[in-house]
């Protein structure tokens, strides 16, 4: 018997609120999918597989505006990364099926625009199967209940990096279940939160499987009177013994009226484990900034380098270079815009 | 062909404003060309000295001036103050992810020049490939996070191959002899030596007269106390390494 929470744990991200707005509904256009042709696209009218374990999937299965649905077959082995964009008006469902010892990357984009927007994510991964996952939130909406879950069957890994570049306002919810024995996830998040968004990021990492090792390393900037909340969630299951959870939440601060939140959470049922967290908010080191005006740099410019290096430590598994140059570029700007 | 002037300096630590002044009246002129070694026991304010010349933000000057051919800078940021020439080589140089040393260096090149003027990148690659040649260091710290994860050694000699291509009027060095070994600082020292001339001075603040064999100063000072008590030609620095500080007191100066 499975343990089902009714609502997603949340602390500070008013979750219930969000979920009373009506959310976008209209039928857009499915997921663009540029990939190998062994790997399998559908568009099922029903999203079967998608859980509906909180109220949150409920309201995102509810009416989606499209679904997509990919499988990647057992055995697939591809260091090139196939790519999923979403619709440019709506969001939707995406399930991508990883069979066993499959060994994939991907590439999930979004700058969708919209009113509120609703996407779930259901990724699950066979058995010793390998997976790179870059997200890349670049929503264009006004507001966006993203729910992200990975499933991990034994000795399963995956390395999943998640740049939150977005506009909107909304919640970020980021679920890894490390189900088999050996499953092992690390996922880094960054965050650049600007102009009036009010953003959560809750990433809940949790061990079900023995000798299973799961790692959060969250980062996110803050400028202008935005709020940003990271919520880190770690949550070993009695039973998995030899089991690591470690997360690292951090957060800095640029604007007088910026806030944010950094809230690590460590719930462990089992004796024969290690875990860990570390958490802090933070405005800009002082030190670096000296450092690198004594050069001659200017003051805006020292500051939009000590962010970029804060950033990176949340970005640091992106290799796409354009990607990175883009989101350097969009640091850049943003501050630029703010300095203003 | 310009004179950095300090004058009856008094500096305390902006935060600690009730405590007593590290530098308690400081006077000393460096003449274009000339190199001048600061030399004292620890905690007498020699690197507050260099610091507030730099214009560190943790301390103010209480009394007294800074002055670059007769203009008082002490009203100047941080970055004014490197853009109209002068270096400070940290002791204890900050660790910065994400950016790398090349993109840095290049960055504190551009931001001499006007914008429509920016320094050509196979031309920056250049100077850059000679000079970390010329101070052995491996290529790679190039393409480095600045001074992350450098070794003590490391960052040291990054902050050489910074003021080799920066090329400031004026070096304040702060302890860059210390954690080098005998071959690292010869390199080094023989960096600073390349800068010489005309149209480059230097302050060299040390404990040892071994860097001093090394870069032959034009005047070397000791301070104790938060003053300067006693200048005098490269002898000195041999004197002091046989006799030690104990013996100057506060007050003997002739300055």
């Amino acid at each position: 018997m499975i343990k089902r929470l009714p609502l997603a744990n949340t602390p500070k991200i008013p979750l219930a609120r969000y979920m009373k707005e009506v959310k976008d509904s209209q039928p857009v256009a499915a997921m663009t999918v540029t990939a190998p042709s062994a790997i399998t696209v559908s568009h099922p009218a029903e999203a079967s597989g998608f859980p509906r374990r909180i109220s949150l999937d409920e309201w995102l299965t509810a009416s989606p505006q499209q679904i997509t649905e990919i499988t990647v077959p057992a055995g697939y082995a591809s260091a090139e990364p196939f790519r999923v964009t979403g619709p440019t008006d709506g969001g939707g469902l995406l399930l991508i099926h990883v069979g066993a010892g499959a060994h994939v990357a991907f590439q999930e984009r979004w700058a969708s625009t919209g009113t509120n927007l609703g996407v779930g994510v259901l990724v699950d991964i066979g058995e010793d199967a390998q997976v790179d996952w870059l997200t890349y939130d670049g929503f264009q909406a006004n507001m966006v209940l993203a729910s992200r879950t990975a499933e991990l069957a034994d000795r399963a890994t995956l390395n999943w990096t998640l740049a939150g570049f977005a506009q909107n306002s909304g919640a970020t919810l980021i679920n890894v279940n490390l189900r088999g024995t050996g499953a092992s996830a690390t996922v880094n998040v960054g965050v650049l939160a600007s102009g009036r968004q009010h953003v959560g990021y809750t990433t809940a990492m949790t061990n079900y499987g023995r000798k299973s090792k799961g790692h959060i390393n969250q980062r996110g900037v803050i400028v202008g009177k935005a709020h940003l909340i990271f919520n880190g969630i770690g949550h070993i299951i009695k039973g998995a013994r030899g089991s690591d959870n470690q997360q690292e939440n951090r957060v800095l601060m640029l604007g007088k009226d910026s806030r944010g939140d950094a809230d690590p959470i460590l719930l462990i049922d089992e004796n024969d484990v290690t875990a860990g967290h570390a958490a802090s908010v933070t405005r800009v080191d002082k030190a670096q900034m000296y450092y690198l005006m004594s050069r001659g740099l200017p003051e805006a410019l020292a500051q939009r380098l000590v962010i970029r290096g804060f950033l990176e430590a949340g970005l640091l598994e992106i290799t796409d270079k354009d990607l990175k140059a883009d989101l350097f570029r969009q640091i850049d700007e943003t501050l630029v815009t703010t300095d203003e | 062909m310009s004179t950095l002037e300090i004058k009856d300096l008094h500096v305390k630590v902006k935060a600690e404003p009730e405590h007593p002044e590290i530098l308690k009246g400081v006077n000393l002129t460096i003449n274009a060309g000339e190199i001048h070694a600061l030399m004292g026991p620890n905690g007498n304010g020699k690197s507050t000295l260099a610091e507030t010349i730099m214009g560190n933000p943790r301390y103010v000057v209480s009394q007294g001036d800074i002055l670059i051919d007769g203009q008082s800078i002490i009203g100047m940021a941080v970055d004014e103050r490197a853009r109209l020439g002068l270096f400070l080589g940290m002791q204890y140089p900050a660790e910065i992810n994400g950016v790398t040393n090349a993109e840095f260096i290049r960055a504190a090149i551009n931001a001499r020049r006007p914008d429509d003027d920016q320094i050509p990148i196979m031309d920056f690659l250049h100077q850059l490939d000679d000079t970390m040649a010329q101070l052995k260091m491996p290529e790679d710290m190039a393409d480095r996070y600045l001074n992350q994860g450098f070794s003590g050694g490391e960052k040291k000699r990054n902050e050489i191959l910074q003021l080799m291509m920066i090329h400031p009027h004026w070096a304040l060095l702060d302890e860059i002899d210390s954690g080098l070994d005998i071959d690292a600082l010869r390199i080094v020292a023989d960096g600073v030596n390349s800068m010489r001339g005309n149209d480059f001075s230097s302050l060299i603040i040390t404990h040892y007269e071994r860097l001093l064999d090394y870069i032959t100063p034009d005047v070397v000072h000791v301070m104790k106390d938060g003053r300067i008590i006693e200048s005098g030609g490269p002898e000195l620095a041999h004197t002091l390494e046989k006799t030690g500080y104990e013996h100057l007191k506060a007050g003997d100066g002739n300055d």
